[in-house]
């Protein structure tokens, strides 16, 4: 009998019990939940609120969300282009969606730079901030059942917490930055910008812009990745690769005295970086100027590089004195 | 069939570019008519890394085009989409297209966890449902 009472009294507190555990799960649940810890506006040098309106919303058809996405931030960067145009450059009908690689590929064939930027929020809220709208991919649901998706960020509200995106069917939809957050980290903060030649992102490293310009230039020309060039020495002037590339476009361009200040320029940030006293000692020989060619094509010989042979030939090539 | 046929094929194509490269890589590069080193070409490591990732290339590009074919891209436009990627991302495209995330957001999947995503959407781990918000 009094086990009973003992049995009863217990199974009374059971319940509050499961309660509490239900409890602490969720906030164990919604601790991942919390959203990102920012600096303020102020430390950031951003504005409290921004929405970019000139960004047109074109809403997506079927599992659209991509060619829709990239047709928004064209369209902002002064390129008409509509959806239909890109649904068969970009959209895999099996798959029923657009992986990445495409959508960066897309953007190089409308002479946009795709930039791929550094993932974290402070880097998104930059970005908007510079008037540069930025393709994220999110996955809306778990890990398990992954609903990925794209969506263009043109604003958000520093006061409210939330982000303004164009996304899916809606326009200027606002999402909390707790919620975005957890939904975008799933696709490791994958952020896109698509920028005219000569435009750099703010949150970006040097090395990926780089070979960000580099693939640019490789689908489309060298003189039509000209600025980008000029732009990436102008904002890191120590980098003698950028020098370097910038060279190569300049000569492409037909302008070898350019070219040859530019390669000079990369020997003077690196002065063992054999490939541009290479190039500095071939242009010097197209513009006529063997002595000055000498020279270079002899430092390019004698460093250490798998340029060295070439650098001999050449030097081999040129009339003797 | 098709892998079969691809297993005998490429390293006879591999054996065709080596081949074919061989007069190019004997012939001393004239400064003037070889012109400068490429941007791309330098930014590649090293020279024999950079010849074979060229034949890579290759096999790379017609292999994601193979892929994309068989995923419904017209043939008219695979080309031109193969094009616009970089060598990076043709690698990255060859080696693994099925495990890469697809935007599209199809979510007439996912009603038998209808509950659990409802409620990881009401505590903002997720944003499946529109009316949640």
């Amino acid at each position: 009998m009094r086990i009973m009472q003992r049995v009863q009294r217990f199974s009374v507190n059971a319940r509050p019990a499961g309660v509490l555990l239900l409890v602490v799960t969720l906030l164990f649940l919604s601790g991942c939940a919390g959203s990102p810890t920012l600096k303020s506006p102020d430390r950031l040098g951003i504005p409290e609120k921004v929405t970019l309106d000139d960004v047109p919303f074109h809403g997506q058809r079927d599992y659209q969300c991509g060619p829709a996405s990239l047709a928004m931030v064209l369209n902002a960067s002064g390129i008409d282009a509509d959806v239909d145009t890109l649904i068969p450059q970009v959209f895999l009908p099996e798959r029923e969606g657009s992986v990445q690689p495409e959508m960066l590929a897309t953007l190089r064939r409308y002479e946009r730079v795709p930039f791929v930027i550094d993932s974290n929020f402070e880097a998104l809220l930059r970005e908007i901030a510079n008037d540069h709208p930025v393709i994220v991919m999110q996955n809306l649901s778990l890990p398990a059942w992954p609903v990925w998706h794209y969506a263009v960020a043109i604003g958000y509200d520093m006061d409210a917490r939330e982000l303004i995106l164009h996304s899916g069917m809606e326009a200027k939809t606002r999402t909390s930055f707790g919620t975005f957050d957890n939904t975008w980290a799933r696709s490791e903060r994958w952020a896109v910008v698509a920028l005219p030649p000569g435009e750099l992102p703010d949150s970006i490293s040097r090395h990926r812009a780089m070979s960000a310009i580099a693939d640019f230039e490789r689908v489309n020309d060298p003189q039509t990745a000209l600025p980008s060039w000029r732009a990436l020495t102008e904002r890191w002037p120590s980098m003698a690769m950028g020098w370097f590339a910038l060279g190569n476009a300049e000569y492409a361009a037909g302008d070898p005295e350019a070219a040859a200040n530019a390669f000079r320029e990369a020997t003077e940030q690196d002065a063992s970086l054999a490939v541009a006293w290479l190039n500095l000692g071939l242009t010097l020989e197209d513009m006529g100027d063997n002595d000055a060619a000498r020279e270079a094509l002899n430092q390019s010989a004698t460093l250490p590089s798998e340029w060295q042979a070439q650098a001999q030939r050449a030097l081999e090539g040129l009339p003797s004195e | 069939m098709m892998k079969k046929l691809a297993r005998v094929l490429s390293p006879l194509l591999i054996a065709c570019l080596v081949l074919g490269s061989l007069p190019v890589a004997a012939a001393p590069a004239s400064p003037t008519e070889g012109g400068l080193v490429s941007t791309q070409d330098a930014l590649s490591a090293d020279q024999v890394q950079a010849d074979r990732e060229r034949i890579d290339d290759v096999l790379s590009r017609q292999d994601v085009q193979d892929q994309l074919l068989a995923q419904g891209v017209d043939p008219a436009d695979v080309r031109d989409r193969v094009d616009a990627l970089s060598d990076q991302e043709v690698h990255d495209m060859a080696d693994r297209l099925d495990d890469m995330p697809a935007g599209a957001s199809v979510v007439g999947a996912l009603f038998a966890v209808f509950v659990i995503l409802l409620v990881t959407d009401i505590l903002g781990l997720t944003d499946v449902f529109p009316f949640t918000r």
